[in-house]
C-alpha cells in the first residue's frame, strides 16, 4: 500500500484535497479512525452522536481519541425517546455556505456538486424578546417590506448595503476607520439607529462581538450581498443532510471514484516518520500503523489533521466555544399570522411564519443570564434539508466564549438561549412549554492548526493554520485551506520527480503505464476538467 | 456572473457533444421536411403525431401550430364526443404548459392555448353547458401564475392574465387580483407590470364602490412612499406616484407629498427623480392653486433652482429641462 499521499481525517478541508489530488492523478490513501465520513464536520444519527458523546468522555489510549478528547470537552447529552432516529443528521460543525465562494466554485468544478443537493436558507432572524424577534433586511425586498423601519432608517439602510456592495476600499466613508469597530462604523458614517446596526453588525456579517474590526465585517457582508439572488433570495444554502458532513462525504466520493483508498473505522495506532537517511530525501517515507491491520500503508506526504498527529494542543485562552444541538417537534415562528383571515387574503399573503431552515442570531444582552460580550447564533435544520423526520427540528446553538465568561459550563451559558428559542414555539399550554427530545452540550477548543502537511524532513512542509472563523465562512476556509494545501504537495512531489498517472476519461479506474510512452503531466489547475457535459441543457 | 468561473469540460466530452448536436439537427431537419410535406394533405393521426414530435423540439414553428389546429378542425374534432374533444383539448393544454416552462415568450404557444380555451366544448352534459369551461379556465389562472412566479416582468403572462381575468366565466374577484398585485410588488417592486395592473384593478374598485377611494389612496401613497425611500432610483415608482397625483386637483396633498419627497431628496441629495418630482409638482400647485398660494414667486425659484442642478447632474436630457424652465419663467401652462 504505497501511496503519493495519505490523507488523514476526512473532514471537509481534508476531503476536498483527497479529491483534487485523486484527480489530479496522484494516489491517494485517505484513512479516518471514526467509522463514518466527516470527521469533525461529520452529520450524525442520534445513535452516533451518543456515540460520539461517549467516545469523546472516555479515557483512551490513541493519540486520535486523546487529541479529540481535549478538543470536545465537557460534554453533556440527555434524551428521552427520538423516534425514527436514524433519520436524523446533526451535523458537528453546523455552516451557512455562501452560494458564491470558494466551496460552491469547487463543488460545480470538481463535480462533486452533482452528488448531492442544497435547501436554500429561509430566513435570517433577529433575537428581540421572548415571542420575539426581528427580520433581518438584507435585500431591497427586506426592507421595502419590513414594518418596523421608518422610511428615513430604510433610506440609510439601503445606502449602507449599496455601499457595502460596491468597491469600498479606498471610500471616503472608510478613510481612517481601519481600526474602527464595525458597529461603531455604522452608527458614525451612516447615521444608522442601533438595533439596525445590530441588525447588520450580528446577523449579515456575523460578527460575534462588539469590539469586531470594520474592514472585515465589511468584506463579508459584500460577499453575502453579491451572493443574494444567484439560486435564491437568500445568499446562503444549507447542504441536505446534515450540511458539510454530506459534502465532504461527495468529495471522498470523487476520490474513490479517481482512484483513492478509503479506510474507515479503525484507530491508527502510530504514524512512523521515514527513517533518517543521509541520501537523498526523495524517496523517504512515512508509514501508518493500524489496528488490526499487517500491512503498513506508506507514503511521501502525509496531510493529516492535528489531532492524528499529536494529542496536546496548546491551551489558548481564545479559541473555545460553546455548543448546543437539541431536538424539538414543534416549529418555530419567525413571524405571527395576521389577525383575520378574509376572503381577500390568500394563503400566499400571509407566508408561513415557520421556519424549516432559518438561522436565528442573538446579540450580545439579548438574553437574560445569556452572555453580554459574544453573539450567539442557532441553525434551524427539517425536514425541508432532510437533517430530520416529518414534524421535527433540529437547533444548533453557538457561542464563543469570550474572557467574560470563560469559566461558564457550556450548558449553564446556552440553556438561556435554547430556552428563548423554544418561546418562539407554540407550546400546548402555558403551563407546559416545549420539551426538547434531546440536548447535547458541549465546549469546543480550536485545534492547534487546521491541517499539518509532513513531508520528507520532520518539520511540517505546510501548516494550516487554525483561525476563528465565523459559521458563514467555515466552508469557504476549509476550500480555501484544500486548495493551498495542494498546490503545496503538488509542487513537491513533481520536486520528487513522482508523475501523476493519467486517467483515461472514457473509463473509471483505467490507469495508462506510469511515465512510460506519457508526457509528464504539468498540473496547472485545482480542477481538471469534467468528463461529461451534462444532459440537463439539451 | 461576478466570480463565477466557467465550468471547464474536457475535449472528449465537448466532442462527444458536438456529435449529439450534430445528431439531433439531422433529425429535426428530417422531421421538419416531412411534415412540411404532409401540411397540405394530411390530416390523420399518423401526421398529428408527428406535429406533436416536431413543435416539442421546436416550438416556435408557428407553421405547424397552424396545420395542428387544422387537423383538430377537419378531422379530429369532427365525429366525436364534446368529452373527447375535451380531452384532447387538455392534452394540448398539458402540451403546451410543458413548452411554456422552457419557452415563456415565444407567442405561438400562447396563442395556441388561447385557441384552445376558445374551443373547449360545451358539456359535460345539457344541464351543465359550462361545466368543461369552468374547470379549465379555472386552472388557467393558475398556470399564469406559475409563469409568473418563475418570471414576474413576462409581459406575455400580464397580457394573458388579463384576457383570462376578462374572459373566464367566474372570474376572482378584484381584491383578490389587488392582493396579488400587492405580492408581486412585494417581491420585487422593481416591476412597471405589476404597478400598472394594480393601477387597472384600483380604478375597477374605486368605480364599483367596493373601495374607498380617499382611503385606498392615501394607502397607495404610504405603499409607493415605501418604495420611494427604499429605491428613490426606481422608475416604476414615480410613474405610479405620478398616476396617483392625477391632475392635481388636491392641494393638501400636493403639498405633502412635495414635503415628504424633499425629506427623501436631504436623504438623497443626487436623486434625480425626486429633483423632477418636485419641479413637476411644483408647478401644479403654481398652475392649479396659485391664488392659495402665499409665496408664489419662491416655489418658482425652487423650481428653477431644481432645474439648474437636474441640467449637472442629468446633462443628455439638459435642453428638456430648459425648456421646463423657459415654461415656468414666462407663466405657460404645463405641455
Amino acid at each position: 500500500m504505497d501511496f503519493d499521499t495519505i490523507v488523514l481525517g476526512t473532514g471537509l478541508s481534508e476531503s476536498i484535497l483527497a479529491a483534487a489530488l485523486s484527480k489530479a492523478g496522484f494516489k491517494v490513501g485517505h484513512f479516518d479512525a471514526n467509522p463514518y465520513y466527516g470527521g469533525d464536520d461529520a452529520s450524525l444519527t442520534v445513535d452516533d452522536l451518543r456515540d460520539w458523546a461517549e467516545s469523546r468522555k472516555k479515557n483512551t489510549n490513541t493519540v486520535y481519541l486523546e487529541a479529540q478528547r481535549q478538543r470536545f470537552s465537557s460534554i453533556s447529552l440527555t434524551s428521552s425517546n427520538v423516534p425514527r432516529s436514524r433519520t436524523f443528521s446533526i451535523s458537528l460543525s453546523p455552516t451557512i455556505i455562501p452560494s458564491v465562494g470558494p466551496l460552491v466554485d469547487s463543488l460545480v468544478a470538481s463535480g462533486v456538486s452533482r452528488y448531492g443537493g442544497f435547501k436554500l436558507l429561509e430566513s435570517i432572524a433577529v433575537f428581540d424578546q421572548p415571542s420575539k424577534v426581528k427580520p433581518v433586511p438584507t435585500s431591497k425586498e427586506d426592507v421595502f417590506k419590513n414594518k418596523e423601519l421608518s422610511l428615513v432608517d430604510k433610506r440609510r439602510l439601503m445606502r449602507f448595503l449599496l455601499f457595502a456592495a460596491g468597491e469600498f476600499e479606498g471610500s471616503n466613508e472608510l478613510a481612517g476607520q481601519e481600526t474602527q469597530t464595525f458597529l461603531t462604523f455604522l452608527r458614525e458614517k451612516f447615521s444608522l439607529a442601533n438595533k439596525v446596526a445590530d441588525a447588520i453588525a450580528y446577523a449579515l456579517a456575523f460578527c460575534t462581538s462588539p469590539s469586531d474590526l470594520t474592514l472585515p465585517a465589511l468584506q463579508r457582508i459584500r460577499r453575502y450581498l453579491r451572493s443574494a439572488g444567484r439560486y435564491g433570495p437568500s445568499p446562503f444554502l444549507v447542504g441536505h443532510y446534515g450540511g458539510i458532513g454530506e459534502i465532504a462525504q461527495g468529495f471522498c466520493r470523487a476520490a474513490a471514484v479517481n482512484g483513492a483508498t478509503y479506510v474507515l473505522g479503525r484507530n491508527i495506532m502510530s504514524l512512523n516518520p521515514p527513517p533518517k537517511s543521509l541520501g537523498s530525501q526523495a524517496n523517504l517515507r512515512w508509514s501508518l500503523s493500524l489496528d488490526d491491520l499487517d500491512e503498513h500503508p506508506s507514503s511521501r506526504i502525509v496531510a493529516a489533521q492535528p489531532a492524528y498527529i499529536s494529542s496536546s494542543s496548546p491551551s489558548s485562552p481564545g479559541g473555545r466555544s460553546a455548543r448546543c444541538v437539541a431536538i424539538i417537534n414543534t416549529p418555530i415562528r419567525f413571524s405571527e399570522p395576521p389577525p383575520e383571515l378574509n376572503d381577500d387574503v390568500s394563503v400566499e399573503d400571509i407566508g408561513p411564519g415557520e421556519i424549516d431552515t432559518g438561522l436565528l442570531i442573538f446579540p450580545p444582552s439579548s438574553v437574560d443570564s445569556g452572555s453580554s460580550t459574544a453573539a450567539a447564533s442557532c441553525l434551524i435544520t427539517g425536514e425541508g434539508s432532510m437533517a430530520t423526520p416529518s414534524g421535527h427540528w433540529i437547533l444548533s446553538f453557538s457561542i464563543p466564549m469570550s474572557e467574560q465568561d470563560a469559566s461558564r459550563e457550556p450548558e449553564e451559558l446556552l440553556k438561556p438561549y435554547l430556552e428563548a428559542a423554544l418561546t418562539l414555539t407554540s407550546s400546548p399550554s402555558p403551563d407546559s412549554p416545549t420539551k426538547p427530545l434531546l440536548t447535547c452540550y458541549y465546549l469546543q477548543t480550536l485545534p492547534s492548526a487546521n491541517m499539518v502537511v509532513l513531508s520528507g524532513s520532520p518539520q511540517p512542509l505546510f501548516t494550516v493554520p487554525s483561525d476563528i472563523v465565523v459559521m458563514s465562512e467555515t466552508a469557504d476556509t476549509a476550500a480555501t485551506h484544500a486548495e493551498e494545501a495542494f498546490w503545496k504537495i503538488v509542487k513537491d512531489l513533481e520536486r520528487k520527480g513522482v508523475k501523476p498517472t493519467k486517467i483515461k476519461s472514457e473509463g473509471e479506474g483505467e490507469r495508462s503505464e506510469e511515465g512510460v510512452g506519457e508526457e509528464p503531466q504539468l498540473i496547472t489547475q485545482f480542477w481538471p476538467p469534467l468528463d461529461s457535459v451534462g444532459d440537463d441543457d439539451d | 456572473m461576478h466570480g463565477v468561473k466557467r465550468v471547464q469540460y474536457s475535449q472528449a466530452a465537448l466532442e462527444a457533444k458536438k456529435q449529439r448536436d450534430h445528431d439531433k439537427l439531422k433529425a429535426y431537419l428530417a422531421l421538419s421536411d416531412d411534415v412540411i410535406a404532409r401540411k397540405s394533405h394530411d390530416m390523420s393521426n399518423e401526421a398529428f403525431e408527428l406535429t406533436t414530435r416536431l413543435l416539442r423540439m421546436n416550438p416556435e414553428f408557428y407553421t405547424v401550430w397552424n396545420y395542428r389546429r387544422d387537423m383538430f378542425i377537419e378531422s379530429l374534432f369532427p365525429q366525436r364526443s364534446p368529452s373527447e374533444v375535451n380531452e384532447l383539448l387538455s392534452d394540448d393544454l398539458s402540451l403546451t404548459f410543458e413548452l411554456l416552462k422552457q419557452h415563456p415568450k415565444v407567442y405561438g404557444i400562447w396563442n395556441h392555448r388561447r385557441w384552445c380555451l376558445e374551443h373547449i366544448p360545451d358539456g359535460p352534459s345539457p344541464d351543465d353547458v359550462n361545466g368543461y369551461r369552468n374547470s379549465t379556465w379555472n386552472k388557467e389562472l393558475f398556470v399564469v401564475e406559475k409563469m409568473l412566479d418563475a418570471d414576474a416582468r413576462n409581459f406575455h403572462a400580464w397580457n394573458y392574465r388579463r384576457y383570462i381575468l376578462a374572459t373566464m366565466p367566474f372570474p376572482p374577484p378584484p381584491k383578490s387580483e389587488l392582493a396579488y398585485t400587492t405580492r408581486k410588488i412585494e417581491a420585487n417592486f422593481s416591476n412597471f407590470s405589476a404597478w400598472h395592473q394594480r393601477s387597472k384593478v384600483l380604478t375597477t374598485l374605486w368605480e364599483t364602490g367596493e373601495l374607498d377611494r380617499v382611503k385606498s389612496i392615501e394607502e397607495e401613497f404610504e405603499l409607493v412612499r415605501n418604495a420611494m425611500y427604499t429605491d428613490p432610483d426606481d422608475q416604476s415608482v414615480w410613474i405610479y406616484h405620478a398616476w396617483l397625483i392625477g391632475n392635481g386637483n388636491y392641494a393638501a396633498r400636493l403639498q405633502f407629498e412635495i414635503t415628504s419627497i424633499q425629506e427623501l431628496l436631504d436623504e438623497q441629495p443626487d436623486s434625480k427623480w425626486c429633483m423632477e418630482s418636485l419641479v413637476r409638482y411644483k408647478r401644479l400647485l403654481i398652475e392649479k392653486h396659485a391664488e392659495n398660494l402665499g409665496d408664489k414667486k419662491a416655489l418658482v425659484d425652487s423650481c428653477l433652482e431644481l432645474l439648474a442642478k437636474l441640467r449637472d447632474i442629468d446633462p443628455p436630457r439638459r435642453r428638456r429641462y430648459d425648456e421646463i424652465a423657459e415654461g415656468i419663467r414666462s407663466g405657460n401652462e404645463m405641455q
